[in-house]
Protein backbone atom coordinates (compact mmCIF):
# COMPACT_ATOMS: atom_id res chain seq x y z
CA UNK A 1 0.00 0.00 0.00
CA UNK A 2 2.86 2.59 0.62
CA UNK A 3 4.94 1.25 -2.22
CA UNK A 4 1.45 1.90 -4.73
CA UNK A 5 0.81 5.85 -3.12
CA UNK A 6 4.43 6.56 -3.51
CA UNK A 7 4.36 5.32 -7.03
CA UNK A 8 1.60 7.29 -7.66
CA UNK A 9 2.95 10.54 -6.39
CA UNK A 10 5.91 10.04 -8.11
CA UNK A 11 3.74 10.04 -11.48
CA UNK A 12 2.04 13.22 -10.24
CA UNK A 13 5.50 15.07 -10.39
CA UNK A 14 6.22 13.81 -13.46
CA UNK A 15 3.06 14.77 -15.34
CA UNK A 16 4.03 18.42 -13.35
CA UNK A 17 7.10 18.22 -15.09
CA UNK A 18 5.98 17.04 -18.46
CA UNK A 19 2.98 19.90 -18.70
CA UNK A 20 5.74 22.78 -17.70
CA UNK A 21 8.28 21.36 -19.75
CA UNK A 22 5.08 21.72 -22.89
CA UNK A 23 4.46 25.47 -21.45
CA UNK A 24 8.21 26.33 -22.04
CA UNK A 25 8.70 24.74 -25.27
CA UNK A 26 5.56 26.59 -26.12
CA UNK A 27 6.62 29.85 -24.76
CA UNK A 28 9.90 29.75 -26.71
CA UNK A 29 8.73 28.67 -30.08
CA UNK A 30 6.68 31.88 -29.48
CA UNK A 31 9.17 34.35 -29.34
CA UNK A 32 9.56 34.72 -25.50
CA UNK A 33 12.76 35.89 -24.06
CA UNK A 34 14.21 33.52 -21.29
CA UNK A 35 13.41 35.75 -18.33
CA UNK A 36 9.86 35.31 -19.39
CA UNK A 37 9.88 31.59 -19.84
CA UNK A 38 11.55 30.91 -16.53
CA UNK A 39 9.35 33.44 -14.54
CA UNK A 40 6.18 31.47 -15.61
CA UNK A 41 7.16 28.59 -15.24
CA UNK A 42 7.48 29.23 -11.72
CA UNK A 43 5.11 30.80 -10.81
CA UNK A 44 3.10 27.62 -12.08
CA UNK A 45 5.18 25.62 -10.29
CA UNK A 46 5.30 27.50 -6.65
CA UNK A 47 1.72 27.43 -6.96
CA UNK A 48 1.54 23.83 -6.94
CA UNK A 49 4.10 23.44 -4.09
CA UNK A 50 7.09 22.47 -6.02
CA UNK A 51 10.69 23.54 -6.15
CA UNK A 52 12.03 23.64 -9.57
CA UNK A 53 15.73 24.03 -11.18
CA UNK A 54 15.61 24.97 -14.67
CA UNK A 55 18.07 25.16 -17.28
CA UNK A 56 17.48 26.33 -20.89
CA UNK A 57 19.26 26.76 -24.45
CA UNK A 58 18.13 27.84 -27.15
CA UNK A 59 17.07 23.99 -28.65
CA UNK A 60 16.21 22.61 -25.49
CA UNK A 61 14.62 23.12 -22.03
CA UNK A 62 15.47 20.81 -19.05
CA UNK A 63 13.81 21.00 -15.58
CA UNK A 64 14.20 19.52 -12.15
CA UNK A 65 11.30 19.33 -10.50
CA UNK A 66 10.92 18.48 -6.53
CA UNK A 67 7.58 17.96 -4.81
CA UNK A 68 8.32 19.77 -1.43
CA UNK A 69 5.53 17.67 0.24
CA UNK A 70 7.01 14.36 -0.15
CA UNK A 71 10.39 15.13 -2.00
CA UNK A 72 9.94 13.43 -4.98
CA UNK A 73 12.28 14.46 -7.50
CA UNK A 74 11.79 14.07 -11.41
CA UNK A 75 14.92 15.52 -14.03
CA UNK A 76 13.40 16.12 -17.67
CA UNK A 77 14.78 17.28 -21.26
CA UNK A 78 12.50 18.50 -23.66
CA UNK A 79 13.65 19.91 -27.74
CA UNK A 80 12.44 23.03 -28.69
CA UNK A 81 11.71 22.30 -32.43
CA UNK A 82 11.27 25.81 -34.37
CA UNK A 83 11.13 29.44 -33.59
CA UNK A 84 8.50 31.57 -34.58
CA UNK A 85 6.87 34.77 -32.78
CA UNK A 86 3.24 34.11 -31.76
CA UNK A 87 2.97 37.15 -29.29
CA UNK A 88 -1.12 35.69 -28.58
CA UNK A 89 0.18 32.86 -27.43
CA UNK A 90 2.82 34.28 -25.26
CA UNK A 91 0.40 36.74 -23.50
CA UNK A 92 -2.45 33.77 -22.78
CA UNK A 93 0.49 32.11 -21.07
CA UNK A 94 1.23 34.63 -19.50
CA UNK A 95 -2.24 35.15 -17.96
CA UNK A 96 -3.07 31.61 -17.32
CA UNK A 97 0.28 31.43 -14.74
CA UNK A 98 -1.42 34.52 -12.77
CA UNK A 99 -4.52 32.70 -12.75
CA UNK A 100 -2.85 29.23 -12.14
CA UNK A 101 -1.34 31.76 -8.75
CA UNK A 102 -4.10 33.61 -7.90
CA UNK A 103 -6.99 31.14 -8.44
CA UNK A 104 -5.28 27.73 -7.63
CA UNK A 105 -6.50 26.01 -10.54
CA UNK A 106 -6.09 21.95 -10.77
CA UNK A 107 -3.74 20.35 -13.22
CA UNK A 108 -6.67 18.82 -15.16
CA UNK A 109 -7.80 22.62 -15.70
CA UNK A 110 -4.58 23.98 -16.95
CA UNK A 111 -3.88 20.63 -19.54
CA UNK A 112 -7.17 22.09 -20.91
CA UNK A 113 -6.21 25.23 -21.04
CA UNK A 114 -2.74 24.36 -22.78
CA UNK A 115 -4.56 22.17 -25.21
CA UNK A 116 -6.61 25.10 -25.96
CA UNK A 117 -3.80 27.72 -26.24
CA UNK A 118 -1.53 25.36 -27.83
CA UNK A 119 -3.94 25.54 -30.94
CA UNK A 120 -4.41 29.31 -30.95
CA UNK A 121 -4.85 30.18 -34.81
CA UNK A 122 -2.66 33.45 -36.22
CA UNK A 123 -4.38 35.68 -37.67
CA UNK A 124 -6.03 35.63 -41.52
CA UNK A 125 -3.53 36.05 -44.04
CA UNK A 126 -5.73 39.16 -45.58
CA UNK A 127 -4.90 40.87 -42.68
CA UNK A 128 -1.39 40.31 -41.93
CA UNK A 129 -0.92 41.24 -45.98
CA UNK A 130 -2.71 44.32 -45.62
CA UNK A 131 -0.91 45.25 -42.35
CA UNK A 132 2.62 44.30 -43.63
CA UNK A 133 2.07 45.97 -46.80
CA UNK A 134 1.13 49.54 -45.19
CA UNK A 135 3.89 49.31 -42.49
CA UNK A 136 6.19 48.68 -45.14
CA UNK A 137 4.84 51.34 -47.26
CA UNK A 138 4.47 53.91 -44.02
CA UNK A 139 8.06 53.28 -43.33
CA UNK A 140 8.95 53.58 -46.69
CA UNK A 141 7.35 57.16 -46.49
CA UNK A 142 8.92 57.51 -42.52
CA UNK A 143 12.21 57.58 -44.48
CA UNK A 144 11.71 60.34 -46.88
CA UNK A 145 10.17 58.53 -49.69
CA UNK A 146 6.77 60.20 -51.52
CA UNK A 147 3.41 57.96 -52.49
CA UNK A 148 4.80 56.66 -55.59
CA UNK A 149 7.61 54.61 -53.29
CA UNK A 150 5.19 53.82 -51.02
CA UNK A 151 3.29 52.05 -53.03
CA UNK A 152 6.05 50.04 -54.96
CA UNK A 153 6.87 48.94 -51.64
CA UNK A 154 3.29 47.69 -50.68
CA UNK A 155 3.34 45.55 -53.59
CA UNK A 156 6.76 44.13 -53.26
CA UNK A 157 6.79 43.51 -49.46
CA UNK A 158 3.17 41.32 -49.99
CA UNK A 159 4.65 39.73 -52.77
CA UNK A 160 7.71 38.59 -50.57
CA UNK A 161 5.86 37.96 -47.84
CA UNK A 162 3.39 35.80 -50.15
CA UNK A 163 6.44 33.49 -51.55
CA UNK A 164 7.58 33.46 -47.52
CA UNK A 165 4.38 32.09 -46.32
CA UNK A 166 4.38 29.52 -49.10
CA UNK A 167 7.75 28.30 -49.11
CA UNK A 168 7.21 28.10 -44.78
CA UNK A 169 4.03 25.76 -45.96
CA UNK A 170 6.05 23.28 -47.57
CA UNK A 171 8.05 22.95 -44.52
CA UNK A 172 11.10 24.42 -46.24
CA UNK A 173 14.35 25.34 -43.48
CA UNK A 174 13.54 28.86 -42.21
CA UNK A 175 16.48 30.10 -43.48
CA UNK A 176 16.05 29.02 -46.79
CA UNK A 177 12.64 30.52 -46.88
CA UNK A 178 14.40 34.17 -46.37
CA UNK A 179 16.23 34.29 -49.18
CA UNK A 180 13.82 33.70 -52.12
CA UNK A 181 11.61 36.10 -50.26
CA UNK A 182 14.11 38.78 -50.18
CA UNK A 183 14.88 38.19 -53.78
CA UNK A 184 11.49 38.75 -55.18
CA UNK A 185 10.89 42.02 -52.78
CA UNK A 186 13.96 43.41 -54.04
CA UNK A 187 13.32 42.28 -57.51
CA UNK A 188 10.63 44.27 -57.34
CA UNK A 189 11.85 47.50 -55.39
CA UNK A 190 14.20 47.29 -58.02
CA UNK A 191 12.29 48.11 -60.97
CA UNK A 192 11.76 51.35 -59.07
CA UNK A 193 15.29 52.16 -59.14
CA UNK A 194 15.05 50.94 -62.81
CA UNK A 195 12.78 53.11 -64.10
CA UNK A 196 12.77 55.65 -61.65
CA UNK A 197 9.04 55.63 -60.19
CA UNK A 198 9.35 58.12 -57.17
CA UNK A 199 11.73 60.96 -55.87
CA UNK A 200 13.83 58.39 -53.55
CA UNK A 201 13.79 55.28 -54.79
CA UNK A 202 16.65 54.21 -52.51
CA UNK A 203 14.53 53.96 -49.36
CA UNK A 204 11.75 51.93 -51.54
CA UNK A 205 14.51 49.53 -51.52
CA UNK A 206 15.43 49.66 -47.80
CA UNK A 207 12.18 49.55 -46.20
CA UNK A 208 10.60 47.06 -48.65
CA UNK A 209 12.75 44.09 -46.78
CA UNK A 210 12.03 45.61 -43.66
CA UNK A 211 9.16 42.87 -42.91
CA UNK A 212 11.73 39.87 -42.86
CA UNK A 213 14.30 42.05 -40.09
CA UNK A 214 14.83 39.23 -36.88
CA UNK A 215 13.66 41.80 -34.67
CA UNK A 216 12.30 39.26 -32.06
CA UNK A 217 15.22 36.95 -31.91
CA UNK A 218 17.80 40.40 -31.89
CA UNK A 219 15.84 41.87 -29.12
CA UNK A 220 15.48 39.04 -27.44
CA UNK A 221 19.11 38.27 -28.01
CA UNK A 222 19.82 41.82 -26.24
CA UNK A 223 17.93 41.25 -23.44
CA UNK A 224 19.38 37.53 -22.85
CA UNK A 225 22.72 39.24 -22.55
CA UNK A 226 21.41 41.74 -20.09
CA UNK A 227 20.08 39.20 -18.19
CA UNK A 228 22.74 37.17 -17.93
CA UNK A 229 21.60 34.29 -20.24
CA UNK A 230 24.70 34.30 -22.58
CA UNK A 231 24.52 31.01 -24.65
CA UNK A 232 20.54 31.70 -24.57
CA UNK A 233 21.83 35.28 -26.06
CA UNK A 234 24.29 34.10 -28.42
CA UNK A 235 22.78 31.36 -29.93
CA UNK A 236 19.99 33.85 -30.66
CA UNK A 237 22.01 36.68 -31.98
CA UNK A 238 23.59 34.42 -34.63
CA UNK A 239 20.26 32.98 -35.26
CA UNK A 240 19.25 36.95 -35.96
CA UNK A 241 22.68 37.20 -38.03
CA UNK A 242 21.88 34.64 -40.45
CA UNK A 243 18.63 35.61 -40.90
CA UNK A 244 19.67 38.78 -42.27
CA UNK A 245 22.98 37.27 -44.50
CA UNK A 246 19.55 35.53 -45.91
CA UNK A 247 18.21 39.27 -46.72
CA UNK A 248 21.25 40.52 -47.99
CA UNK A 249 21.86 37.66 -50.59
CA UNK A 250 18.35 37.67 -51.74
CA UNK A 251 18.84 41.13 -52.00
CA UNK A 252 22.20 40.75 -53.68
CA UNK A 253 21.06 38.60 -56.27
CA UNK A 254 18.91 40.72 -57.02
CA UNK A 255 20.65 43.64 -57.61
CA UNK A 256 23.33 40.98 -59.59
CA UNK A 257 20.39 40.99 -62.31
CA UNK A 258 19.38 44.47 -62.29
CA UNK A 259 23.27 45.30 -62.26
CA UNK A 260 24.76 47.16 -60.05
CA UNK A 261 25.83 50.24 -62.05
CA UNK A 262 22.24 51.50 -61.24
CA UNK A 263 22.24 51.47 -57.62
CA UNK B 1 10.36 82.09 -37.94
CA UNK B 2 8.84 78.85 -38.05
CA UNK B 3 5.16 78.25 -39.17
CA UNK B 4 3.48 76.66 -35.98
CA UNK B 5 0.56 75.40 -38.10
CA UNK B 6 3.11 73.55 -40.71
CA UNK B 7 4.88 72.12 -37.98
CA UNK B 8 2.29 70.48 -36.28
CA UNK B 9 0.89 69.10 -39.01
CA UNK B 10 4.46 67.17 -39.90
CA UNK B 11 4.21 65.84 -36.16
CA UNK B 12 0.80 64.49 -36.68
CA UNK B 13 1.35 62.86 -39.97
CA UNK B 14 4.55 61.25 -38.85
CA UNK B 15 2.47 59.83 -35.80
CA UNK B 16 0.02 58.78 -38.52
CA UNK B 17 2.65 56.72 -40.62
CA UNK B 18 4.47 55.27 -37.26
CA UNK B 19 0.73 54.33 -36.00
CA UNK B 20 0.40 52.07 -39.20
CA UNK B 21 4.23 50.88 -38.91
CA UNK B 22 3.24 49.79 -35.43
CA UNK B 23 -0.14 48.17 -36.34
CA UNK B 24 1.15 46.37 -38.94
CA UNK B 25 3.90 44.29 -37.27
CA UNK B 26 1.79 43.81 -34.09
CA UNK B 27 -0.33 42.08 -36.63
CA UNK B 28 2.64 39.91 -38.02
CA UNK B 29 3.18 38.74 -34.80
CA UNK B 30 -0.39 37.71 -33.57
CA UNK B 31 -0.92 40.31 -30.94
CA UNK B 32 -3.76 39.92 -29.81
CA UNK B 33 -6.30 42.76 -30.82
CA UNK B 34 -6.08 45.51 -27.77
CA UNK B 35 -2.38 45.17 -28.27
CA UNK B 36 -2.27 45.69 -31.43
CA UNK B 37 -3.85 49.31 -31.17
CA UNK B 38 -1.49 49.68 -28.55
CA UNK B 39 1.40 48.87 -30.11
CA UNK B 40 0.24 51.17 -33.08
CA UNK B 41 -0.42 54.17 -30.44
CA UNK B 42 2.84 53.45 -28.32
CA UNK B 43 4.53 53.96 -31.99
CA UNK B 44 3.05 56.66 -32.99
CA UNK B 45 3.82 58.60 -29.70
CA UNK B 46 7.70 57.51 -29.74
CA UNK B 47 8.34 58.13 -33.49
CA UNK B 48 6.72 61.81 -32.92
CA UNK B 49 8.97 62.36 -29.95
CA UNK B 50 11.95 60.90 -31.94
CA UNK B 51 10.86 63.58 -35.10
CA UNK B 52 10.63 66.60 -32.48
CA UNK B 53 13.59 65.73 -30.93
CA UNK B 54 15.18 65.42 -34.57
CA UNK B 55 13.67 68.40 -36.32
CA UNK B 56 13.38 70.55 -34.02
CA UNK B 57 16.02 70.68 -30.77
CA UNK B 58 18.19 69.13 -33.76
CA UNK B 59 19.82 66.35 -31.55
CA UNK B 60 21.50 63.44 -32.90
CA UNK B 61 19.36 60.30 -34.39
CA UNK B 62 21.00 57.77 -31.68
CA UNK B 63 20.10 60.12 -28.63
CA UNK B 64 16.79 60.96 -30.03
CA UNK B 65 16.00 57.55 -30.71
CA UNK B 66 17.13 56.29 -27.13
CA UNK B 67 14.75 58.98 -25.98
CA UNK B 68 11.57 57.66 -28.02
CA UNK B 69 12.13 53.91 -26.95
CA UNK B 70 12.68 55.23 -23.57
CA UNK B 71 9.37 56.44 -23.91
CA UNK B 72 8.07 53.37 -25.22
CA UNK B 73 9.41 51.57 -22.50
CA UNK B 74 8.17 53.23 -19.69
CA UNK B 75 4.33 53.72 -21.09
CA UNK B 76 4.51 50.07 -21.88
CA UNK B 77 4.69 49.54 -17.96
CA UNK B 78 1.57 51.43 -17.60
CA UNK B 79 -0.31 49.86 -20.28
CA UNK B 80 0.29 46.31 -19.73
CA UNK B 81 -2.36 47.32 -16.46
CA UNK B 82 -4.76 48.00 -19.03
CA UNK B 83 -4.37 45.67 -22.26
CA UNK B 84 -3.38 42.45 -19.86
CA UNK B 85 -0.59 41.48 -21.75
CA UNK B 86 3.02 41.48 -20.92
CA UNK B 87 4.73 44.78 -22.04
CA UNK B 88 7.51 43.18 -24.33
CA UNK B 89 3.99 41.67 -26.83
CA UNK B 90 3.06 46.10 -27.92
CA UNK B 91 6.70 47.61 -26.98
CA UNK B 92 8.38 45.29 -29.53
CA UNK B 93 5.89 46.09 -32.75
CA UNK B 94 6.02 50.05 -31.49
CA UNK B 95 9.81 50.48 -31.31
CA UNK B 96 10.08 48.68 -34.97
CA UNK B 97 8.62 51.95 -36.15
CA UNK B 98 12.38 53.34 -35.74
CA UNK B 99 14.30 50.23 -37.05
CA UNK B 100 17.32 51.50 -38.55
CA UNK B 101 16.20 50.23 -41.78
CA UNK B 102 18.18 52.93 -44.12
CA UNK B 103 21.21 52.38 -42.60
CA UNK B 104 21.18 48.64 -42.33
CA UNK B 105 20.98 49.18 -46.11
CA UNK B 106 23.48 51.54 -46.99
CA UNK B 107 25.76 49.35 -44.92
CA UNK B 108 25.16 46.44 -47.25
CA UNK B 109 25.56 48.27 -50.07
CA UNK B 110 28.62 49.56 -48.90
CA UNK B 111 30.48 45.89 -48.31
CA UNK B 112 29.27 45.12 -51.69
CA UNK B 113 31.04 47.83 -53.33
CA UNK B 114 33.97 47.54 -51.34
CA UNK B 115 34.24 43.80 -52.89
CA UNK B 116 34.37 45.25 -55.92
CA UNK B 117 37.88 46.10 -56.74
CA UNK B 118 37.54 48.88 -59.38
CA UNK B 119 34.59 50.79 -57.03
CA UNK B 120 36.54 50.19 -53.71
CA UNK B 121 39.89 51.76 -55.47
CA UNK B 122 38.62 54.83 -57.05
CA UNK B 123 36.07 55.50 -53.80
CA UNK B 124 38.24 56.73 -51.29
CA UNK B 125 35.99 57.09 -48.50
CA UNK B 126 33.92 54.09 -49.22
CA UNK B 127 35.30 52.24 -45.79
CA UNK B 128 35.18 55.50 -44.06
CA UNK B 129 31.25 55.59 -45.13
CA UNK B 130 29.99 52.03 -44.53
CA UNK B 131 31.42 51.53 -41.47
CA UNK B 132 30.05 55.15 -40.12
CA UNK B 133 26.47 53.54 -41.04
CA UNK B 134 27.76 49.83 -39.56
CA UNK B 135 28.12 51.53 -36.22
CA UNK B 136 24.75 53.63 -36.77
CA UNK B 137 22.81 50.75 -37.22
CA UNK B 138 24.56 48.96 -34.50
CA UNK B 139 24.21 52.16 -32.02
CA UNK B 140 20.58 52.39 -32.61
CA UNK B 141 19.49 48.55 -32.71
CA UNK B 142 20.99 48.72 -28.84
CA UNK B 143 19.05 51.70 -28.00
CA UNK B 144 15.90 50.12 -29.17
CA UNK B 145 16.58 47.23 -26.94
CA UNK B 146 17.30 49.16 -24.04
CA UNK B 147 13.98 51.27 -24.08
CA UNK B 148 12.29 47.55 -24.89
CA UNK B 149 13.84 45.66 -21.59
CA UNK B 150 14.02 48.98 -19.25
CA UNK B 151 10.87 47.71 -17.16
CA UNK B 152 12.57 44.80 -16.13
CA UNK B 153 16.07 46.36 -15.83
CA UNK B 154 15.35 49.27 -13.93
CA UNK B 155 12.42 47.88 -11.28
CA UNK B 156 14.43 44.40 -10.56
CA UNK B 157 11.09 42.83 -9.99
CA UNK B 158 10.24 39.24 -11.39
CA UNK B 159 6.84 40.95 -13.42
CA UNK B 160 5.83 44.61 -14.34
CA UNK B 161 2.81 43.48 -12.69
CA UNK B 162 4.26 43.77 -9.45
CA UNK B 163 4.84 47.52 -9.95
CA UNK B 164 1.58 48.66 -8.53
CA UNK B 165 0.10 51.92 -7.61
CA UNK B 166 -0.63 52.77 -4.17
CA UNK B 167 -3.86 51.26 -2.38
CA UNK B 168 -3.99 48.43 -4.72
CA UNK B 169 -3.63 44.74 -3.76
CA UNK B 170 -0.41 43.50 -3.27
CA UNK B 171 0.70 40.46 -5.04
Amino acid sequence: MEQTTSISHKENTERIADLLLSIGVLLLSSGSNSRRMNVNISRIANAWNCKIELFSSFTGIMVSLKDKENSNLVTKFKRVAHHGVHYGIVSQISVLSWRVKDEQLSFEEVERELEIISKMPHRPAGQIYFGIGIACASLCMLMHGDYKNALVAFVASCAGLYFRRLLAGLKFNVLICIVPASFVTSLIAGMDVLYHFGKTPESTLATSVLYLIPGVPLLNAIMDMIEGHIPTAMARGLYAACILLGIAIGMILSMMLIGFSNY
Amino acid sequence: MISFDSVILRVLQDGLLAFFVGVGFALLFNAPKKAVIMAGLLGAGGHMLRFVLREEFEIGIIAATLAGSLFIGFCSIGAAHVVHTPPVVFSMPACITMIPGLYAYRTMIGVVKIADTDTSVRTPGLLTETFHNFVLTGSLLFALAIGISVGSLLFRKKSVKHLRLRGQRKT
